[in-house]
């Protein structure tokens, strides 16, 4: 792993994040339905199925969203080739191009935190699940990007993939499923699901199971980025 | 002299299609050598499988001493330098941005970039964005980048096929200096005046198989009829075979003074591609 390579390619996405800002709109999203979440619940304490709908929502939108673009514009344009083909190991160019990505869900973290009450969130269980749910949505993001075709193709495959892992608390709550189901409690398990039931109390476990999807990610991240090096 | 390339029964196939048929060949190191075939002959093939973007189905491959697993190295990529049609550039970002980036990856001073730009001749485009720039600048562009660091062997395909003849010429300048510097060029080209130009021994591909294999004189000379083309000062176009009963005849036409020109019949590399192939080069 070489620092200088990482920084180059953080310095070279963050010049090109800035000429193309529409990239950063996502960024606004989930702190638009913070602010309007807050206004409808009107309750002394933000509800945590409410808030982790926002949370699951910005991993999916900002972090996946944002990787997401990215990676497939640059397997698109065949700049990924470049960056493949020069000494840049693979964890060089993941972490340099998920620097940008990281930043951007801070940002969007903390102001929504912020919102609906950061006080809540500040605790090392906590802050352990936001770091798994972050690594998580962002090899997710990754692999999508790699898997699919072209950058249109990615689009559809965001959206079923961002409503099954970042709006899991929503499909529980518009009873699509019943919870008593298989569906249901194969959602439960699901990582968003994991990380609101530690945030109300729940166990190291759900750190365990959170730490087995991003494990089985970061696998199948793997596994895209070796057939995009075949393929260009 | 050491190999840079050493290729022995190298197959590949797409399917049922077969791209590439048992080819072997050697690029010794500090050579030009030119790959010449037309579009769908198997040239970015056989440069595909040499960088490892692609496995060969059979056969052996060994490029700067190195086995294709380990073609992935940091050592290995330091090593080479590589133009081809999956080369891009970042569209939104100047030409100088672009360039560092690369500059920084290679771990190469920034002061390069000032001398790679010159090489290239693109002094004046550095903080041109590249998405305004004209086809060919960017090509010269994605030579700079190919060139930045310095590899010991450079693997460019097609690389003066959107430039116009003044800047091909510099271009081709450019290699003929980088070469005398020491670096190893692995050519595919359409263009047969690049190839005798620049390169010092062409292989001619043709439906994935090696058709002849030398130095651009010694084909011209294999392929020569050897006959004298003569023009006389009357406009009669004489073919004279190159033979001692032939001798008597040329000293007239001197002693006579009607020889406007004299040559001997020297084919082109198109020529002797389409003599031994049937096909056009440029096709």
């Amino acid at each position: 792993m070489s620092t200088r390579r990482i920084s180059a390619i953080f310095e070279k996405d963050l010049k090109d994040l800035l000429k193309n800002p529409m990239l950063l709109i996502p960024i606004l999203i989930p702190v638009i339905l913070a602010l309007t979440f807050d206004r409808v619940t009107r309750t002394p304490e933000f509800p945590p199925a409410a808030a982790y709908i926002i949370i699951g929502g910005l991993f999916a939108v900002v972090t996946s969203g944002t990787i997401l673009s990215m990676m497939s514009e640059e397997k698109e344009k065949k700049t990924l080739r470049g960056l493949i083909g020069s000494p840049a190991s693979l964890l060089d160019i993941v972490i340099g191009k998920s620097m940008v990505t990281g930043i951007a869900t801070a940002a969007s973290l903390i102001v929504s935190a912020l919102i609906v009450g950061i006080g809540t969130f500040l605790n090392v269980k906590t802050l352990a699940a936001l770091i798994l749910l972050f690594l998580f949505f962002l090899l997710l993001g990754v692999s999508m990007a790699l898997f699919s075709k072209s950058t249109a193709a990615t689009t559809g495959l965001l959206m079923p993939f961002s409503f099954l892992f970042g709006f899991t608390p929503m499909i529980g709550a518009l009873n699509i499923v019943s919870e008593d189901g298989i569906a249901g409690r194969a959602l439960g398990q699901f990582p968003v699901m994991q990380a609101l039931e530690l945030h109300q109390g729940g166990s190291w476990t759900s750190l365990g199971v959170m730490a087995v999807w991003t494990a089985g990610a970061a696998l199948i991240a793997y596994l895209c980025f070796r057939k995009a090096m075949k393929d260009g | 002299m050491e190999q840079a390339i050493e290729v022995k029964g190298v197959s590949k196939a797409f399917g049922e299609s077969t791209a590439i048929k048992s080819i072997g060949f050697n690029v010794k190191k500090g050579e030009i050598f030119g790959l010449l075939g037309p579009s769908g002959s198997g040239k970015t093939t056989t440069i595909k499988i040499l960088t490892g973007e692609l496995e060969a189905s059979a056969g052996q491959v060994q490029v700067l001493g190195q086995h294709p697993a380990e073609f992935g190295s940091s050592d290995f990529k330091s090593r080479i330098g590589l133009l081809s049609d999956n080369s891009a550039l970042y569209e939104r970002l100047t030409v100088y941005d672009n360039l560092k980036l690369f500059c920084r990856l290679y771990d190469v001073p920034l002061q390069r970039i000032d001398e790679i730009l010159q090489e290239v001749n693109l002094q004046d485009a550095r903080k041109q964005t590249v998405s305004k720039l004209s086809k060919g600048m960017k090509q010269r562009v994605l030579l700079a980048k190919a060139l930045i660091h310095k590899p010991d062997l450079v693997f460019l395909d097609e690389p003066t096929s959107a430039l116009d003849p003044q800047n091909a010429a510099h271009i081709h300048l450019g290699l003929q200096k980088l070469n005398d510097a020491g670096t190893t060029i692995f050519l595919t080209t359409h263009n047969m005046e690049e190839a005798a130009l620049l390169c010092d021994r062409v292989a001619f591909l043709h439906l994935g198989e090696f058709q002849e294999l030398d130095s651009p004189e010694a084909l011209r000379y294999k392929y020569s009829t050897h006959a004298f083309h003569v023009e006389t000062f009357s406009g009669e176009r004489l073919v004279i075979d190159n033979g001692p009963a032939s001798a008597d005849r040329i000293r007239e036409l001197v002693a006579a003074g009607e020889v406007k020109a004299m040559h001997t019949d020297n084919p082109t590399l198109g020529q002797i591609f389409l003599k031994v192939t049937g096909k056009e080069l440029e096709q």
